[in-house]
């Protein structure tokens, strides 16, 4: 059975518009999952829990989470700490990151050893509501081991961090949590 | 023939133990140029704001200075950053050891054969201050920069600070141990 050259070529075309359409329907589908970007979170300063982690450490810890829980596309609203906007916030959730443990690494051990020197740190990250009730508790690490700085141990972890929250499905947010 | 290649093999070795030899001098001529580059006024350093700083991409060189009631970043291109100095909760200065000549003497380092690599990365290496700020933005948002300074730069920008009534921490003992050095000689 032969077929005509415009009915092959409208069979292609047809394909791609069906293959198209299923690769897209998914894509916009995600944007608009119940319980995904209704959420605010804040994200709370890191308690460094005396462990004696470097201020730069708790920093890029705070700066780097905030910029990939904004990746995530997972909340409406990402704020930081203190921000004014939460109290405006309908469905808020807390953003808790404790340090569990922390080994400081050196980056001219890792140039000259490879195997020593490596930064690690293990946070604690807890999700709440206003109320307190956890929503989502995961520990998570970051650790820098052969290249880079020591800083990228806190990018990793936020990263970590992002995905985990990203990956966990949240409940839907209470219509009762606005205005509390 | 053989003569020609004994001499080649002798070539061969001798490239191959100048190279470790070579780029090890650049970085030591680097990190003495960088020294000597360092600005004499306390009140302008040289920075790289490592992450932190609003409208600002990370790790962006440029001049940190105390202006008035402002810290202000000028990078190299593009906008200025300024914190009001009375938003300012905190500056902590660290020290910390980071290696010199980036991408490039990484790659030197990986490709140098017979473990030459790793006997550069024993000396490629340069103390630098880390000025982490923590403010908040006018909306009460606790925001945090990390800065990172040539060596000795970090306790000149805090005093300045710390002068301007904000409150710095770290560093001091270090300077406080160098007069004490100073004053016993």
């Amino acid at each position: 059975m032969k077929l005509s050259r415009g009915t092959s070529w409208k069979a292609v075309t047809a394909a791609i518009a069906i293959g198209l359409s299923a690769l897209t329907v998914p894509v916009f589908a995600g944007g608009n999952r119940p319980g995904v970007a209704q959420w605010s979170v804040v994200v709370n300063q890191v308690d460094a829990g005396g462990l004696g982690v470097a201020p730069e450490f708790q920093v890029a810890i705070y700066e780097n989470l905030l910029d990939e829980l904004v990746k995530t596309k997972q909340f409406s609203t990402v704020l930081r700490s203190g921000d004014r906007a939460a109290n405006d916030a309908s469905a808020l959730l807390v953003l808790k990151t404790t340090v569990e443990s922390y080994t400081p690494g050196s980056e001219t051990k890792r140039a000259v050893t490879t195997v020593a020197g490596a930064t690690k740190l293990k946070v604690r990250s807890q999700l709440c509501t206003r109320d307190g009730q956890v929503v989502l508790e995961r520990v998570v690490d970051g650790n820098v081991r052969f290249f880079g700085g020591n800083l990228r141990a806190t990018h990793n972890l936020a990263r970590n961090v992002a995905k985990a929250i990203k990956q966990s499905p949240l409940p839907e947010p209470a219509p009762s949590v606005h205005g509390e | 023939m053989r003569y020609q290649i004994v001499l080649s093999k002798m070539t061969g070795w001798t490239l191959r133990c100048l190279i470790p030899v070579v780029c090890f001098t650049v970085s030591l001529m680097s990190q003495e140029g960088d020294q000597a580059k360092a600005p004499v006024s306390p009140s302008v350093v040289h920075a790289t704001a490592i992450l932190g700083f609003e409208g600002i991409s990370n790790n962006t060189n440029g001049e940190l200075s105390v202006q008035g009631d402002n810290l202000v970043f000028k990078p190299a291109g593009g906008p200025i950053t300024r914190i009001t100095i009375g938003s300012i909760q905190g500056v902590f200065l660290t020290q910390e050891d980071k290696e010199v000549g980036g991408t490039p003497l990484a790659l030197g380092r990986a490709a140098t054969p017979f473990g030459g690599g790793r006997a550069i990365g024993l000396f490629a290496h340069k103390k630098y201050d880390f000025l982490t700020l923590e403010y908040l933005d006018s909306n009460g948002g606790f925001h945090g920069a990390v800065c990172q300074l040539n060596k000795g730069q970090g306790q000149a920008l805090g005093s300045e600070l710390e002068a301007k009534s904000v409150h710095v921490s770290g560093l001091k003992d270090d300077a406080q141990r160098l007069e004490t050095k100073n004053e016993a000689k």
